[in-house]
């Protein structure tokens, strides 16, 4: 089944890199979808599927944290996956989000590990290539 | 702030330069690192139990491939490109930098990132010297770190 997956993240090269990693990655994506601040991120969930979210902290306009309680009152995002990709490194901050029912990924991240936790979040398995041909043939962190 | 905050501000940026940016940080600068000339510059200002402001010069052109290497591309990136590179990592070194000096248990506000030009960037070490300088030397430039720290 192909994610339809949207990236959160104030930083132009930081989306980048999360959606290059995606693709890398071995995971069968659908749309991708890229939001600058949470209230852009809302704007995209209400008119689009999306199936994971990748959301950054420290964001203008809205955090983060926001976008994440906004989704959580709403009917049809209260469940959408979410994982946190962040410098954060308060551990209070992390398991405030982790109680919003999100996973927590620290920057900078290796490949393999987004991988693996978006997996674990979404519960898709690889179709594609198992982990030790992606690792052989990434050799890199992000 | 002590040497250990200086090794620990070192220590957040060689891992950020190496991870994300795919260069391989030395401590020992030669001449040719040490004499090169501030190409950009970004900031980010942070609150939390104490603030200031963590300030990083990129020096002696190596932005264009350091934001190439993030992004695992071929062809030289734009300079607004270049400009969210530097930001992003000057973020992200400062994410780490933190809890490492005040403890996980403490919370900060970091800013977004902010260009910072060589007016202000004299302006700030004229404003007050930085608490804390650290020097990573990257191929044949170098990325000067100063933390600022609100009295």
């Amino acid at each position: 089944m192909a994610l339809n997956v949207l990236v959160v993240d104030d930083s132009a090269v930081m989306r980048a890199i999360i959606i290059k990693t995606l693709r890398l990655g071995g995971l069968c994506l659908g749309k991708i979808f890229e939001a600058s601040n949470g209230q852009e991120a809302l704007d995209i969930l209400d008119e689009n599927w999306v199936d994971l979210a990748l959301v950054d902290i420290n964001m203008p306009v809205m955090t983060g944290e926001e976008f994440i309680e906004q989704v959580r009152l709403q009917k049809e995002t209260a469940d959408l996956s979410i994982l946190v990709v962040s410098t954060e490194g308060s551990s209070k901050r992390i398991e405030a989000v982790r109680s919003m029912g999100a996973g927590f990924l620290h920057k900078p991240f290796t490949p393999e590990l987004l991988r693996e936790t978006v997996m674990q979040i979404t519960g898709v398995e690889n179709e594609q290539i198992d982990s030790e041909s992606f690792v052989q043939r990434s050799g890199y962190d992000f | 702030m002590s040497k250990s905050t200086a090794k620990a501000l070192f220590n957040a940026a060689a891992m950020t330069f190496e991870e994300l940016g795919f260069m391989f940080p030395i401590s020992d600068l030669d001449e040719l690192q040490l004499y090169a000339q501030v190409d950009a510059a970004a900031k980010v200002d942070f609150e939390g139990p104490f603030s200031g402001t963590l300030l990083v010069q990129i020096c002696g052109g190596i932005l264009p491939i350091l934001t190439a290497n993030m992004l695992g591309e071929g062809e030289r990136p734009s300079a607004q490109l270049q400009q969210d590179a530097l930001g992003e990592i000057t973020n992200i070194i400062c994410g780490n930098l933190l809890p490492e000096i005040a403890g996980r248990e403490h919370i900060f506000q970091l800013s977004s990132p902010s260009r910072c030009s060589s007016r202000d960037s004299e302006e700030m070490v004229s404003a007050g010297l930085p608490a804390v300088e650290a020097r990573v030397g990257l191929e044949q430039g170098r990325a000067d770190l100063l933390l600022f720290m609100n009295k």
